[in-house]
């Protein structure tokens, strides 16, 4: 017995001084100042040793407002955020960003997916909740004081690996339902063919990759499906998690990340996979798809074909930013665009708490700071447009 | 440990007496005060715990599950589609229960999923297992036996979501391209044996799930396997030797007997582990819901895996319907745990006409 | 009169049977040995190559940054469940020996308890978390926290250690449980003076074993623990904690390579953990066994 104490209180040490030795350099005080500059209306943040470089200053500079915007300065909070894998890599952008001009609010942040993320914003575990997809009827029912708040427009990409095929494919919604419904199989089936004339495709069969767990983009994808294929929206409709028709070369994956590796090792894989994977996509030497849209053009996934989607649907957005931007029958319009939404209820238990999440979220949908494209652009998101920014600032302004 | 005479197995007429001399010890020990009872009445509340655990856990289950065990019914366990329904469209109300439109859920290919590879698990690591555990204590010399057992205990502390991130990305790509084709290939076309044939996928699935299931359990049994062979009093053994056996006869007919009680205690632990594991196996089963596995290389899932994939999307179902019904999955998950603990008693209690005298010296 | 044949044994068909066996006890070991280094090999090749020493001294910030967080988050985790679930499975190990055999005549309520601690021994770890996250982290908002997280895991972990302290106990023989009882020793002080001492090599491993499993685990504190980046707090509830395996599990298929890193390397860490935590259980063990031999 004496000998299992002194054990123990030799490991209780060792590892207290561990706990010592490790907390000492990170509460060591640092040089580095956090500079500011102004530059066609966007707020740069960099950091510098000493003193700031020529052009930057350390005084937060006033952009000139955009949109109905302006940005709060909170007091002291600490907030969680959690849910889409989508958002999530955003977030980590986001985060220290908005940090580094306002240092006294923490914000941590976590990637479990939309479904966790609007329960533990309707319960109240987590601050912000971030979903793919918007909430259902449902949902609002259950907790009524639940908004979804338009942060960024994301976008869907469909990936495929075919050995030998280099070629942006052009794929319908029609096409795509029937892959997934198993009645095209292999990659040189006639109906593939006949709208990609000039392109040799290789008799390799079809693996059809979907996501296993809840997911937005599941939700767009089979939106896209349901909109195009009416058998589809009869049988399988849309959702964050639907049954997937049973057809002999499929397989489940986990996040994006799954599909994309996934996809990776599978030969004459397709997937469904956000944009931010893009780079991933790419550098594993597999290619993505233009897509029919409402109009019957075929559009590759670029920035002017998903602001000209989003702008389509710019009027038809309600004031609670519930709306899919999916098949719009818009002129050179990608189709399958989302909003990108922050799940907030709208009362919160502290008026710190709540200025500080406000605070936030302004940031985060102001031209000038959040939706420049040092940031959007790391993970290839389109910008809000300014009547969306407008009508996100009333919704923000509405949490207490 | 106790020395060689002691430890002969022979049954001690000592023994009775000294636990008569106990129980007189425990009445006189009330006497002696307080310092006694504090050890034993420690020891009474600590033991309870688990078994509080186990019930306030299934309790906590049961009130989840049941809004989806009425609407469900016992059909749950025969179906094989999982399908959340018309989530975003109005909710209905069936037996007093909210859910979605469309909603049916079957947890067949969940059950079979978890039998099946909880079934490979043990074909694959009993023999593994055995054969350490005669390895380190018969074949090797004890200065190698001990850095050897110590890969098995880490193998036991690898952490699971280690051994998952590796059998995705490592093992399974590697059985696809190497192992696999060639047993596909050369397994006679035989009804039984078909199983083996077919389209091979690539790495994810049934066979590769429970080699590592498998390979996650063999530390439990060799563990316990080693230290019970040790405790095998050595008289019987050389008794067998003298008579002409060869070791593995002796093996076979001395030293199992002798110990099997504690292998079937293991094996059933060993055996609850893989029923239970989440992580490693959702990484590894390629996670497809409504069908089970056509042949030993296919995509599939298990309860467990399922419960933690599907978790996310159950909560975006805003009557609740979906996470009770992932609920009663884990209920039912917690009762076949519960029956193969049970079925494993009746089978040591049937079967040993004695009772290893582990602790005899 | 019978031939003796010079080898043994003397049907050729015992033969093979004898090296059938003696090969295949040592290919057993080859895939006992062969995995373990495969999967130890693989974690450091895919974490060294991009392996900094900062990740030890910062915490994550943006897509990359440090697991400073995260690490003394799993130690925290790691010492209070040493203090619970040591607690508990210790006594109820000495309870459970102390009852002597299982199928005594007698005591139902010892059967009962033993196939409870067995049941929880496996029980699927989602499941667990899922349920302390409805009943302790919403039921009584308490929130992602480290309490819960402890809750559950020594849930968790308690039968691990009460089963090798019973089988630690067991084999000490009952030569030293007699003699302390001719001394005239009480059961609590032959308990704590004689029988324990023994029992301690046994005892030690369980306890560290246990802690590299509950070390390891990811479903359970997904649900429980939440997820920071600030260093551990003081506190028990309110405040989420970060711990490795969540890294590990959430950031090893990230778009961005420098989140993939961090992945491996929380593998590369946790890995290292858990062997400095084995190591350590050997060294004791040996020690105590030269104390418990009586070659103080």
């Amino acid at each position: 017995m004496r000998n299992l104490l002194r054990s123990l209180t030799a490991l209780a040490l060792v590892s207290s001084g561990l706990v010592v030795a490790l907390s000492l350099p990170a509460s060591a005080s640092s040089k580095v100042v956090t500079c500011f500059k102004l530059e066609k209306n966007v707020v740069h943040t960099q950091k510098f040793h000493g003193t700031c470089g020529a052009g930057w200053s350390k005084k937060r500079p006033k952009p000139a407002p955009v949109a109905d915007d302006s940005v709060e300065t909170p007091g002291s909070a600490s907030l969680t955020e959690t849910g889409s894998t989508l958002l999530y890599p955003l977030w980590n952008i986001w985060a220290p960003a908005y940090q580094s001009e306002f240092s006294q609010v923490s914000v941590t942040t976590g990637g479990t997916g939309s479904g966790t993320g609007i329960a533990d914003a309707a319960s109240g575990t987590v601050n912000i909740g971030s979903s793919d997809a918007y909430l259902s009827s449902t949902q609002l029912t259950s907790t009524p004081n639940l908004l979804n708040i338009p942060l960024a427009i994301s976008y869907q990409i469909i990936e495929y690996n075919i050995p030998g095929v280099t070629a942006h494919l052009k794929l319908s919604g029609t096409i795509l339902s029937q892959i997934y419904q198993g009645s095209i199989t292999n990659w040189n089936d006639s109906a593939i063919a006949a709208v990609n004339p000039g392109v040799t495709l290789p008799n390799l069969k079809i693996v059809a990759l979907h996501r296993s767990d809840g997911s937005g983009d599941t939700f767009i994808f089979s939106q896209y499906l349901a909109d195009s294929d009416p058998t589809w929206a009869s049988k399988y409709n849309y959702g964050t998690t639907i049954s997937w028709p049973s057809i002999t070369n499929e397989l489940g994956e986990n996040g994006n990340g799954g599909m994309v590796s996934g996809c990776q090792a599978t030969s004459g894989c397709i997937a469904y996979v956000g944009i931010s994977y893009l780079n991933s996509v790419l550098s594993d030497g597999d290619t993505y798809a233009q897509l029919e849209n409402g109009n019957g053009q075929y559009e590759m996934p670029t920035s002017t074909t998903v602001a000209a989607e989003a702008a389509g649907f710019t009027s038809k957005t309600p004031a609670s930013g519930t709306i899919s931007m999916i098949d719009g029958k818009i002129n050179g319009g990608y189709p399958i665009v989302n909003y990108e939404y922050a799940i907030v209820n709208k009362s919160q238990s502290s008026t710190t708490t709540a200025k500080a999440i406000r605070s936030l979220l302004e940031w985060a949908i102001d031209p000038s700071y959040g939706q420049s494209s040092q940031y959007l652009g790391q993970v290839r998101f389109e910008p809000l447009p300014v009547k969306i920014v407008t009508q996100s600032y009333k919704q923000i302004k509405s949490i207490q | 440990m106790g020395d060689e005479i002691a430890s002969s197995g022979m049954t001690l007429p000592v023994s009775d007496p000294t636990r008569r001399a106990f129980g007189l010890r425990r009445v006189g020990s009330f006497l002696r005060g307080s310092e006694e009872s504090a050890w034993r009445w420690s020891a009474r509340v600590a033991s309870l715990i688990p078994l509080v655990g186990l019930v306030f856990v299934l309790t906590v289950l049961a009130i989840k599950a049941w809004p989806a065990i009425k609407v469900n019914g016992p059909g749950f366990l025969t179906r094989s589609a999982w399908s959340p329904g018309s989530t975003y469209g109005a909710p209905v109300r069936t037996d007093g229960v909210l859910h979605p439109v469309g909603s049916s859920y079957g947890a067949w290919p969940l059950i079979a999923g978890t039998l099946q590879t909880s079934a490979i698990a043990l074909i694959v690591a009993l023999p593994i297992s055995l054969g350490t555990a005669f390895a380190l204590t018969e074949r090797l010399p004890p200065w190698l036996a001990r850095p050897i057992s110590f890969f098995v205990e880490i193998l036991a502390g690898i952490p699971s979501v280690i051994i998952g991130l590796w059998g995705v990305l490592t093992l399974g790509p590697f059985l696809a391209d190497h192992v696999y084709p060639f047993i596909s290939n050369n397994m006679p076309n035989v009804p039984l044996l078909r199983y083996f044939k077919g389209n091979v996928g690539y790495g994810e699935g049934l066979l590769t799930s429970g080699l590592v299931l498998g390979l996650m359990i063999v530390p439990i049994i060799a563990s316990t396997a080693r230290d019970l062979f040790l405790q095998v009093p050595p008289l019987p053994k050389e008794g067998a030797e003298a008579l002409g056996m060869t070791e593995a006869e002796v093996a076979r007919r001395v030293t199992i007997p002798w110990v099997r009680s504690g292998l079937i205690g293991a094996t059933v632990l060993g055996l609850g582990r893989a029923l239970g594991e989440t992580i490693a196996i959702a990484m590894i089963t390629g996670s497809i819901l409504g069908k089970v596995a056509p042949n030993v290389y296919g995509t599939m899932t298990t309860i467990a895996a399922t419960i933690v994939s599907q978790l996310d999307s159950a909560a975006t179902d805003g009557t609740g319907f979906a996470i009770s019904t992932l609920a009663e999955a884990g209920l039912v998950l917690a009762v076949i745990s519960i029956v193969v603990n049970i079925l494993a008693r009746v089978i040591v209690n049937r079967t040993s006409q004695h009772l290893a005298p582990v602790g005899r010296g | 009169m019978a031939t003796v044949t010079n080898s043994y044994p003397s049907t050729r068909s015992r033969r093979v049977r004898e090296h059938f066996f003696r090969g295949m006890s040592l290919v057993a070991l080859i895939f006992v040995i062969g995995p373990s280094i495969w999967l130890i090999a693989d974690v450091v090749i895919r974490a060294a190559p991009h392996w900094q020493w900062s990740v030890l001294t910062t915490v994550p910030s943006g897509v990359g940054g440090g697991l400073e967080n995260a690490i003394l988050g799993t130690l925290v985790i790691m010492v209070g469940v040493l203090i619970i679930a040591g607690t508990i499975g210790v006594l109820t190990g000495i309870h459970f020996a102390e009852l002597q055999q299982p199928r005594r005549n007698g005591k139902a309520g010892g059967n009962f308890l033993r196939m409870a601690t067995d049941v929880m021994a496996g029980f699927p770890s989602i499941v667990l978390g899922y349920v302390g996250y409805v009943a302790l982290c919403v039921g009584l908002h308490w929130g992602f926290s480290l309490l819960p997280a402890l809750i559950v895991l020594s849930i968790m972990v308690t039968p691990y250690i009460s089963k090798s302290t019973e089988s630690a106990l067991r084999q000490v023989p009952t030569n030293y449980r007699e003699g302390a009882e001719a001394l005239g020793m009480s059961t609590g002080y032959a308990l704590r003076k004689v029988v324990i001492k023994s029992a301690l090599p046994g005892i030690v491993t369980g306890l560290l074993i246990a802690l590299a499993i509950a070390v390891g685990e990811t479903a359970p504190l997904l649900y429980t623990a939440g997820i920071t980046n600030n260093l551990p707090s003081t506190s028990l509830i309110h405040q989420p904690i970060a711990y490795l395996t969540y890294y590990v599990w959430t950031d090893y298929n990230q778009p961005i390579k420098a989140t993939q890193y961090l992945s491996f390397d929380a593998a590369l860490i946790l890995i290292v953990l858990v062997l400095i935590l084995l190591v350590s259980s050997r060294l004791l063990v040996n020690r105590t066994q030269r104390y418990a031999e009586g070659r103080r």
